[in-house]
C-alpha cells in the first residue's frame, strides 16, 4: 500500500483546518498539554511526512505514538477526518523505513498465530506461578525487557493456564430451536487472558438458539499490528480471517471483544483492503460482523429470566473506545446490564473516556498510561460499584491493574459473564 | 543572538521539561488555525511553558537584553497567525498556566491566569450561578488570555458585547520585563474611570504590547430562561430588515444569526435530517432572561418576523431549541463538506459591516465567488453585521489557492468600502495587517507610536496587528 495513495492520506489530510477542537477531547493532550501531542499536531506531522518535509525517521514515529488511537478526536472532528487512520498509516510508512527485528518477531509471528502466542502466555504464566516473576523483579531481570516493558509487566496479572479454545468445542449446538448459525471470532486476548468471557459468550448464545462455530485457522484481528506500524501484516491477517470464515455460511459473525469487532468492521476493513482485489470479499465479511451486545439486544432481543432472589450488585460500565468511538455502540451494553436481575447500573463520570490501556499503549507508554488510568479510577471509585463492566479485554486488563493500584475492591467483568450467571442461577 | 545560544540560555533558566528546542518539536508551533500558516509555516527558535509571572519576566528580561522576539500563545486557535513566530523568536505557550485564582462571588468577579479554557471557566462559574458572557465558537479550546488579547466575542455579542466589556484589570509583563497592573493596583471596582484606560488598550493588543499574565473579569448572573425563533425568508433583503424591525420594537435578542442560501444548502447536504427549508436566508433569534420576559420577547419577534418571513417558529422547549439551533451549530463544519475534494478555509472569514449593508455585502460576496469560480458559504452574526465567509477550495491546488487569495483580498477591501472592517472578532495578526493603514489612516501612525512607547526594541510579537 503506497502511503500517499491511502484514502485517508489522499482525501482527508487537506481537510484539517487546525481548528484545535481535538485538543479539547484528547486524553493524552489533557495530560501533556503541548502541541506536539495534539491530534491536529499529528495530522500536521502526517502532512509533513507526505510532503517530504520530514523524513520517515524513528523520531517522528515516536512522536506519532503519543496517541492512544482511542478515536476520540476522530469522532469529534468537525471536518470529519479519521485522525487515527492517518496516524496509523504514517506509523506504517515510517516503520517500513525503520524495520526492527524484535518487533517483526512479535507482530509478524508471535502475535499472529494463536499457537505461538499461547506459548508466550504460558511462559509468562509459568513465571508467575513459580514465583519467578517476583524473583525476576527482585533480581532486576525484568529490566532487560525493551522500553517500558519492565514496569508494564505488572499489568499482566493472573494469567489463566488454559485458553478458551482448549476448553470450548469447535461447534456448540443451539439449545432448543436453532435460530442462527453464528461464527464466533474468538480474539487472542479473550482466548488467552479471559477464557471465562468466551465460555459465557458461547453459553449465552447457544441458550438463545444460536449454533456457535469457532472456525479453526483464525488469526489475530490485526489491531495491535495497525497500532504498531505493521499495516501490511494487518492486511495479511485480515485476508486470512476472511478466508477462515468464508468457508462457512454464517448468519452472523460475532465477537465479544470491542477491539476485534472494530478491526473487523467495515470502516477498518475498507482501510486495509478497500483498494485491493479483496475489497468485495472484505465487504461481504464485514457486513456480517457484529458486536455481541449489539447482537443480543437488536437481533436476539434477549431477556434473562426474572429472579427476585438475585443478589443486588452495583455495576458501573466503562465504554471501550473501540466500541463507543469506533462503532458508536454505547446503549446496548448498558441495556443488557439493565436487563440482568439484581444489577443496579450506576454511571461513572466520563464513562466514555479512554482508560489509557489501548492495547499495547500501556506497555509502551507505561507512566502516561497510568496517569490516564488514575483519572478513570477516580471516577470508578466515586461510584462505589462492586463490579466494573466493560467489553474489551485490553480495558479489562488495564482497569484490573487500576483496581489493584488503588486498592479498590471492585471486580472486572464482561456484561456477558453476568448474563451467563443469571441464566445459571435460574437453572 | 543566534538560535543555539538562545536555546542554551533558556535551558539554563527552565530546564528540559519546560522547554522545547528540538527542530521536530518546534515544527508543531508553526501554525494556528489560519489558512496563512497552512501555506507558510515558520518554526520558533524555542517554546517555553511559563507557570508564573516571574517566569515571564525572566524570559522578557533576557529577550529585551538580547533583542530576541517573544510571541505569546494561548491555544493556537487564532485565525490570523497571531501566535506564530513569523519573524522568528521564542514562543511562550501559556495554555498550561491555567489556574482560576479567585472566584469572588460577592463582587461577581473572577481572577484567572491566561491559560484557562473558556468553557472550563464557565463550567466553574456555573456552580456560582455566574457566567462570563462572550462565547466564541472556539469556547472548548481557546484560552482566556487569547480571548483578551484578541478581544474575542461570539454569537451573543449583540446583547452582551465583546471581551473588553468584562475585563476590569490586567497584570501585564511589558517588553522590558516590568510588571504593570491596569485598572487600579488594588481596585475591585466595577466602574472605574481613573487614569488613561490601559486595560482597554491591552484588550485586543494581540500580544504586541506585552504578555497578559493575570486577568480580572466581571461576571454576569446566569439567565434563567431561553427561547429560539427560526424565520425563513424568500428575499435576502427581508432578513436585515426584520432584524431592524425587531430592534425597533424594543427587543435586544441575545443572538441573531443568519444562514444564507449557500449555508442552508451546505447544512442540508451535510446533515439531511436537519431539513432546513430551502430559502434565500434564514434567521435564528435567541432571547434569554426570565421566563415571562423571554415569552414576551418571543411573541414580539414572532410578530415582527411574521411581517416578511415565509414562516416563523418559536420554541422554549430545550429539545426543540437544540434542533432549531443545530443548523447553525453545524454550519462551520458543513461548509467543509460541500465539496468532497475540498475544504473550507479560514481566510477573509470575519468581515463586519453595518446592518444596513449586510444584504449588499452578501450579494457582493456571492458575485465575487462566481467571478473567481469558487464556492463560498456565508453565515454569521447578523445582529452585529459580522459575516463569516467560508470559501471552499482544494487547498492543495496552487491555482485555486492563488485565486482564493485574490478573492479574499477583494472581500477585505469590500468590507472597508461598505463602511465596515476587515475583522469583527478574529483579529488582524499577520493576515490582515496590510489593511491597517487603509482602515485607520492617521490613527495607524498613533498606533505605531503607542507600540514604540511600550516596545521601542520591537521584540513583542513583531509582524502582527499594526
Ligand atoms: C473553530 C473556531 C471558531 C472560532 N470562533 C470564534 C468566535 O466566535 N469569536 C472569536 O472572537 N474568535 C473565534 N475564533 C478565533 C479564536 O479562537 C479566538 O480569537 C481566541 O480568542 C484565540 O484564543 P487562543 O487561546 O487560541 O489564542 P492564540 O491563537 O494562541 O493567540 C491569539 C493571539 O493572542 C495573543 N495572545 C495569546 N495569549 C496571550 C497572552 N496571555 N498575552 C498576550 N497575548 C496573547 C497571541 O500572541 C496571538 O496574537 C475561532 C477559532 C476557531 C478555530
Amino acid at each position: 500500500m503506497e502511503f500517499k495513495e491511502l484514502p485517508p492520506v489522499k482525501e482527508q489530510l487537506m481537510k484539517c483546518v487546525r481548528c484545535g477542537k481535538c485538543r479539547s477531547v484528547c486524553p493524552v493532550f489533557s495530560e501533556i498539554g503541548n502541541e506536539t501531542v495534539a491530534p491536529r499536531g499529528h495530522v500536521f506531522m502526517v502532512q509533513m511526512l507526505r510532503d517530504g518535509i520530514v523524513a520517515p525517521e524513528q523520531k517522528v514515529y515516536d512522536h506519532l505514538t503519543n496517541c492512544l488511537m482511542c478515536e476520540t478526536c476522530s469522532v469529534n472532528c468537525p471536518s470529519g477526518i479519521d485522525i487515527h487512520e492517518l496516524n496509523a498509516a504514517a506509523r506504517s510508512y515510517i516503520y517500513e523505513h525503520n524495520p526492527n527485528l524484535a518487533k517483526d518477531l512479535i507482530f509478524d509471528t508471535m502475535w499472529t498465530n494463536p499457537a505461538y502466542l499461547k506459548n508466550v502466555v504460558r511462559m509468562i504464566w509459568g513465571a508467575q506461578a513459580s514465583g519467578a516473576q517476583s524473583l525476576g523483579r527482585k533480581l532486576g531481570l525484568t529490566k532487560l525487557l525493551p522500553g517500558d516493558m519492565p514496569k508494564a509487566e505488572k499489568i499482566l496479572t493472573d494469567i489463566p493456564w488454559r485458553s478458551a479454545r482448549s476448553q470450548l468445542p469447535a461447534v456448540s449446538p443451539a439449545i432448543g430451536k436453532k435460530k442462527f448459525t453464528v461464527g464466533y471470532f474468538l480474539g487472542c486476548a479473550t482466548d488467552l487472558l479471559n477464557p471465562e468471557v468466551a465460555k459465557a459468550t458461547v453459553a449465552v448464545l447457544t441458550r438463545n438458539g444460536c449454533e456457535v462455530v469457532i472456525p479453526p485457522g483464525t488469526k489475530c484481528c490485526g489491531l495491535p499490528q495497525i497500532a504498531n506500524g505493521k499495516m501490511s501484516t494487518a492486511q495479511r491477517l485480515a485476508i486470512d480471517n476472511i478466508e477462515a470464515f468464508q468457508k462457512y455460511d454464517f448468519d452472523y459473525i460475532i465477537t465479544d471483544c470491542a477491539s476485534c469487532s472494530s478491526a473487523l468492521a467495515v470502516k477498518n476493513m475498507e482501510l486495509l483492503l478497500g483498494t485491493t482485489e479483496y475489497r468485495e470479499q472484505a465487504r461481504a465479511f464485514s457486513a456480517k460482523v457484529m458486536d455481541l451486545t449489539y447482537f443480543l439486544i437488536h437481533v436476539l432481543d434477549i431477556h434473562p429470566p426474572a429472579n427476585d432472589k438475585a443478589p443486588r450488585v452495583r455495576v458501573t460500565y466503562h465504554d471501550p473506545c473501540h466500541l463507543a468511538n469506533a462503532q458508536g455502540i454505547k446503549d446496548e451494553p448498558r441495556e443488557l446490564l439493565r436487563r440482568i436481575p439484581g444489577v443496579e447500573l450506576v454511571e461513572m463520570k466520563d464513562a466514555n473516556r479512554c482508560c489509557g490501556g489501548s492495547g499495547t499503549f500501556s506497555l509502551t507508554h507505561y507512566d502516561l498510561s497510568m496517569q490516564i488510568l488514575d483519572k478513570k479510577m477516580e471516577n470508578i471509585g466515586a461510584t462505589g460499584a462492586d463490579l466494573v463492566a466493560t467489553c474489551c479485554p485490553s480495558c479489562m486488563m488495564q482497569l484490573r491493574h487500576g483496581v489493584s493500584r488503588q486498592g479498590l475492591h471492585a471486580r472486572l467483568v464482561h456484561p456477558v459473564q453476568l448474563l451467563s450467571q443469571a441464566y445459571e442461577d435460574q437453572d | 543572538m543566534d538560535k543555539l545560544t538562545i536555546q542554551k540560555e533558556l535551558l539554563k533558566m527552565f530546564g528540559p521539561d519546560r522547554l522545547l528546542s528540538d527542530e521536530l518539536d518546534l515544527m508543531y508551533y508553526s501554525y494556528d488555525s489560519s489558512f496563512l500558516t497552512k501555506l507558510e509555516s515558520t518554526s520558533p527558535y524555542a517554546v517555553v511553558f511559563p507557570k508564573s509571572t516571574e517566569d515571564v519576566q525572566q524570559i522578557l528580561r533576557f529577550a529585551w537584553a538580547n533583542h530576541v522576539n517573544v510571541i505569546p500563545r494561548g491555544a493556537g486557535t487564532g485565525e490570523t497567525g497571531g501566535c506564530v513566530a513569523v519573524e522568528g523568536g521564542i514562543v511562550l505557550d501559556l495554555s498550561q498556566w491555567n489556574q482560576i485564582v479567585d472566584i469572588d462571588q460577592k463582587n461577581m468577579q473572577v481572577v484567572v491566569r491566561p491559560g484557562v479554557i473558556h468553557a472550563e471557566l464557565n463550567n466553574e462559574l456555573a456552580k456560582y450561578n455566574l457566567f462570563f458572557p462572550p462565547d466564541p465558537g472556539s469556547s472548548l479550546m481557546c484560552t482566556i488570555g487569547g480571548m483578551v488579547a484578541n478581544n474575542a466575542s461570539g454569537l451573543r455579542a449583540v446583547k452582551y458585547g465583546t471581551t473588553e466589556q468584562y475585563v476590569l484589570g490586567l497584570e501585564v509583563v511589558v517588553p522590558n520585563g516590568d510588571v504593570m497592573i491596569t485598572g487600579g493596583m488594588k481596585s475591585r471596582a466595577i466602574k472605574n474611570v481613573s487614569g488613561l484606560n490601559l486595560t482597554k488598550l491591552m484588550v485586543g493588543s494581540e500580544g504586541v504590547l506585552g504578555v497578559i499574565t493575570k486577568i480580572r473579569l466581571r461576571c454576569f448572573p446566569k439567565p434563567r430562561a431561553r427561547g429560539i425563533a427560526l424565520a425563513v425568508f424568500d428575499n435576502l433583503d427581508d432578513a436585515p430588515a426584520t432584524v431592524l424591525d425587531v430592534y425597533q420594537a424594543g427587543i435586544l435578542p441575545s443572538g441573531i444569526e443568519i444562514l444564507d442560501g449557500s449555508a442552508i444548502k451546505a447544512v442540508n447536504e451535510f446533515k439531511p435530517h436537519i431539513q432546513l427549508p430551502d430559502a434565500e436566508a434564514i434567521l435564528l433569534f435567541e432571547v434569554d432572561g426570565n421566563p415571562p420576559s423571554v415569552e414576551f420577547e418571543g411573541n414580539v419577534i414572532r410578530e415582527m418576523a411574521g411581517k416578511r418571513a415565509r414562516s416563523v417558529e418559536w420554541s422554549t422547549d430545550p429539545q426543540r431549541m437544540a434542533k432549531l439551533w443545530e443548523g447553525r451549530s453545524v454550519t462551520a463544519a458543513a461548509a467543509s463538506r460541500v465539496r468532497p475534494d475540498g475544504s473550507r478555509i479560514f481566510a477573509g472569514e470575519d468581515i463586519s459591516v453595518p446592518l444596513s449593508r449586510v444584504a449588499d455585502v452578501l450579494r457582493a460576496i456571492r458575485e465575487l465567488g462566481r467571478k473567481y469560480g469558487i464556492q463560498v458559504v456565508n453565515y454569521g452574526h447578523i445582529g452585529d453585521g459580522n459575516v463569516h465567509t467560508a470559501p471552499v477550495i482544494n487547498p492543495e491546488n496552487p491555482e485555486e489557492v492563488e485565486k482564493v487569495l485574490q478573492l479574499v483580498d477583494e472581500i477585505h477591501l469590500l468590507a472597508i468600502e461598505m463602511e465596515g472592517t476587515t475583522t469583527g472578532e478574529h483579529g488582524v495578526g499577520a493576515v490582515r495587517r496590510r489593511y491597517a493603514p487603509l482602515e485607520h489612516g492617521l490613527a495607524h501612525e498613533y498606533m505605531l507610536k503607542t507600540k514604540q512607547a511600550f516596545d521601542p526594541k520591537g521584540i513583542m510579537n513583531p509582524g502582527k496587528l499594526i
